[in-house]
């Protein structure tokens, strides 16, 4: 294995029609590291993995793959000589191709015979529980089969760098866990390391092993999961990375972050229940009070209306900077609970 | 689904008048030939073979489609697969800018070939270097591919759009393959059903073609069948030649189908789009720019070739004083112009206007009404009739017409509006049919889910985004109405000759001078409208929805 990350992109500014689409973004991906970027749609996740695949060029600094120089703006290495595999968010499956040919191809274009590009095709795609599926075209192939084939294909490349463009986002909920399951283990077990575009925060926290948070064009923080999550950089990426109230500290100056399963009922503080919604295995509680209006989590059925006046607390907060937040509305309360967009 | 009566009445009469009108355009006047043939034979058609002239238009005919569709439709794939790169210097121009060989009449397109390359011509007088063989099978040859090329270019870059999305082949290139590798193993056999459309279609189109032969091929005594049945109606008056001219007429449409029906059995289902065109757009990035600037000089230099330079030589002797001057400003004179604008010029120019102004409205009205019957299972065959009559000669379908209707409308505008009607009737099929399958159907379910009726619901939702469609209908059947005379050359008599067919007669007659006036004229007559209907589609051109800046990756 390279003793150098298996990817740097190094002040990266890419721009479309003269429009800025990456914008001094600097990122390494260890060798076996699984890094997650998350970010709205329009953030620029897919032009970031474009642009280390090879398909657009950048505009300033330098992506090295493996320590090897791939582009900079003089220099532009063709995507079929970078170590690096793509898993497509519409599957770029070729409606020509059998999905057996298609696995094939890659390991055809490392110079094998016909013959045993198609036994290790058919290896791969026995790996992946789809070898009944080796003689079918795309068209016959469900959503997540087409996926798994995608990734088949992917795997066949033998890349030490793989790159996935939002590949569970047109997959059912169901077939996504599948699908993510049976793709962070084969890729455990190849020691490739992977970038991951996502726009979902549940999906790129539970899977990475850091995830970078893109903003329009930009890297606003990078981290575990556990960093993003609990010490977000501002209330952007708190709202991103999950549920999130941004409220008056009750402690001192300045505003606090609060996610819902850090405040609990019963506690020192005063508030009335503006709303509460049951949501099977927890209660979600919209609560006002003169810090703010937060939301707060508590496990079981809902035990108090709306309406009633009722004490809470903090377990813990985080503070962000900033007071753009502090006329935060009902509205934004409840949209960024059901989740980023 | 069962619908309100009133509903039904309405659909069904409308129903009604198309289905008639597709029998006395086109049914009925195919029917009559075939039984004309049949009657004036006795069914004995086996003196075809021994007609040496009749075999050796047929041979012709056949041997030209054959090298035209070889040529054109590699060149036509070619110049889809360059104008999709983004890096190509002045893409935007050249994407129209290739569509000019159609937009030029194929006459004068010929003409002009003569004039430019031809002894005696524009690089004779100029270089030295005249072509003898442009007027013969090979000109003709050269010209209807160039004619042919953006027909070929079109509708693989339609496929290019629709089948070969730029992550299919990114998906190649990053799995291993160069270039090349990724043309020959995924786009080339992604583009297999549209560029075997393209060779169907072009070749059938070099089977009618007929201006073309006419001004090039004639004079050096190749002959085609259209110019066969031409020469056979316009010069020869014994019934020998009618007999012959009307046999060739079935004989050609006969070919043709022979071609088509099997192909599109075969191509039709892997046509059908099964997806939109979403994207388009660069592969890959390459460093530098000299691939996509070489690509645009090699552009440059074939329009150059292929129509600037003819062009510029059919001005040159539009305004040169006398043949064989050199066109410098101390030879220019507007005398060949002075000398073509006269009464029977005009005439014949309102005469044109009128045509093409109501063939175009009318069948802006009737494609629209096949586009909208289609979407039913009763239209369907409807729509597949007036699709075929895309491919369906001209040279037969005037004599069809001469023979079915001529009796009443022989020397009249009005037969030639049939004409038109018939022949054009796809061209105003085709776009509004297409801009009707992007039509998202819940628009209009959700207007009428508003409380919109039916035609409330069109008016305010659907008419809007099918407004360019309808346009390019109306001005696509103008265009070609405006520069036909395949058909009207058959059909026209004392005081029903259009601009065109003063011009093509004024080509095989009259002096070199004032041909080429009257080509400029008739050239300029077509591109006023033309660029008039570029900058007014722009205009109503229906905004995208934006898309957000995560697509754009795909779209730049």
């Amino acid at each position: 294995m390279s003793p150098d990350p298996a990817l740097v992109m190094r002040n990266l500014s890419v721009e479309y029609d003269g429009r800025a689409a990456l914008r001094s973004v600097d990122l390494t991906v260890s060798q076996g590291e699984v890094l997650a970027l998350l970010g709205p749609s329009g953030a620029g996740k897919s032009t970031a993995l474009h642009v280390v695949a090879g398909f657009h060029a950048p505009a300033t600094g330098e992506i090295y793959i493996n320590g090897e120089l791939v582009a900079s703006p003089s220099y532009l290495e063709v995507p079929n000589r970078r170590d690096v595999a793509v898993v497509f968010q519409n599957y770029a499956l070729w409606p020509h191709m059998s999905a057996l040919d298609t696995v094939a191809y890659p390991v055809r274009r490392r110079g094998l015979s016909r013959s045993s590009a198609q036994a290790e095709a058919m290896e791969i795609l026995d790996r992946l529980n789809i070898a009944h599926l080796a003689h079918r075209r795309p068209s016959e192939l469900s959503g997540g089969e087409q996926q798994r084939v995608g990734l088949a294909r992917a795997l066949a490349r033998r890349a030490s760098l793989y790159l996935f463009d939002e590949p569970t986002a047109h997959l059912d909920s169901h077939l996504r866990v599948v699908f993510l399951e049976e793709m962070v283990s084969r890729l455990r077990a190849s020691g490739a390391a992977a970038l991951y575009s996502t726009h979902d925060a549940e999906e790129a926290l539970g899977l990475a092993d850091r995830v970078a948070l893109l903003h329009d064009g930009r890297v606003v923080q990078v981290g575990t999961p556990q960093q993003v999550y609990d010490e977000p950089a501002d209330a952007w990426v708190a709202r991103l990375t999950g549920p999130a109230s941004v409220i008056s500290s009750p402690a001192g100056p300045g505003h606090v972050l609060v996610r819902p399963d850090w405040a609990y009922l019963g506690g020192p503080l005063e508030g009335r229940l503006l709303k509460v919604w049951f949501r099977g295995p927890h209660s979600d509680h919209l609560v006002e009070s003169r810090f703010g209006t937060l939301l707060l989590r508590e496990p079981g059925p809902p035990a108090h209306r709306a309406g009633q006046r009722v004490s809470w607390g903090l377990r813990r907060s985080w503070p962000v900077g900033g007071g753009e937040d502090q006329a935060e509305t009902e509205d934004q309360i409840s949209s960024s609970f059901a989740g980023p967009e | 689904m069962r619908r309100a009566p009133s509903t039904v009445v309405v659909q069904r009469g409308v129903f009604t008048i198309v289905i008639s009108l597709v029998v006395v355009l086109v049914a009925f006047p195919i029917a009559r030939l075939a039984q004309t043939v049949w009657a004036e034979t006795d069914g004995d058609l086996s003196w075809i073979l021994g007609s040496a002239g009749l075999v050796t238009a047929v041979r012709n005919t056949l041997l030209l489609a054959a090298v035209v569709t070889v040529v054109a439709v590699p060149s036509g794939a070619l110049l889809a697969l360059a104008l999709r790169r983004a890096d190509v210097p002045g893409r935007g121009f050249f994407r129209v800018a290739v569509l000019l060989p159609i937009l030029v009449p194929d006459f004068v397109l010929a003409y002009s070939w003569t004039q430019a390359y031809g002894p005696a011509g524009f690089t004779d007088s100029m270089t030295g270097l005249g072509w003898d063989g442009v007027r013969g099978p090979v000109g003709v040859a050269v010209v209807v591919a160039v004619n042919a090329v953006p027909l070929a270019y079109l509708v693989t870059a339609v496929g290019l759009a629709s089948r070969a999305e730029p992550d299919l082949e990114r998906a190649a290139r990053v799995s291993g393959a160069g270039a090349w590798t990724a043309l020959r193993t995924v786009t080339v056999p992604l583009l297999r059903p549209a560029l075997a459309a393209a060779g169907v279609l072009v070749f059938v189109l070099t089977l009618g073609t007929f201006a073309i032969p006419q001004v090039m091929g004639a004079p050096a005594g190749f002959t085609t069948v259209t110019t066969r049945i031409y020469a056979n109606l316009s010069l020869g008056g014994d019934s020998a030649s009618f007999v012959e001219a009307v046999t060739l007429a079935l004989l050609l449409v006969v070919l043709a189908g022979s071609v088509v029906v099997p192909a599109d059995a075969l191509l039709g289902p892997r046509l059908r789009v099964r997806r939109q065109a979403v994207a388009e757009g660069s592969v890959t990035a390459s460093a530098g720019r000299a691939p996509g600037r070489w690509i645009a000089a090699g552009l440059g230099c074939y329009l150059l070739a292929t129509v600037g330079l003819p062009l510029l030589a059919l001005v040159a002797a539009a305004v040169t004083r006398a043949v064989g001057l050199p066109p410098a400003p101390s030879n220019w004179t507007t005398d060949n112009f002075r000398e073509v604008m006269t009464a029977r010029t005009f005439e014949a120019l309102t005469r044109s206007l009128w045509l093409a102004v109501t063939a175009a409205s009318l069948l802006t009205l009737l494609g629209a009404c096949v586009a909208v019957l289609e979407r039913r299972r009763s239209g369907r065959p409807l729509s597949s009739m007036v699709t075929l009559t895309l491919v369906l000669p001209g040279s037969t379908l005037a004599v069809a017409l001469l023979i079915s209707y001529g009796r009443w409308l022989a020397n009249t505008l009005a037969i030639i509006l049939l004409a038109y009607l018939a022949k054009l009737w796809a061209f105003a099929h085709r776009p509004v049919s297409g801009a009707l399958d992007r039509l998202p159907p819940d628009e209009v379910q959700a207007a009428r889910a508003s409380g919109a009726s039916a035609l409330t619901a069109v008016r305010t939702v659907a008419l809007r985004p099918l407004l360019p469609a309808l346009m390019a209908a109306w001005f696509i059947c103008f265009l070609t109405a405006l520069h036909e005379v395949t058909m009207s050359s058959l059909l026209y008599g004392p005081g029903s000759e259009t601009l065109a067919v003063v011009v093509l007669n004024s080509q095989e007659l009259g002096g070199i001078g004032p041909t080429a006036a009257l080509s400029v004229l008739l050239t300029l007559l077509l591109a006023v409208p033309a660029a008039l209907f570029w900058v007014l589609l722009r205009v109503v051109r229906v905004p995208e929805t934006d898309p957000s800046p995560e697509v754009v990756p795909h779209v730049a």
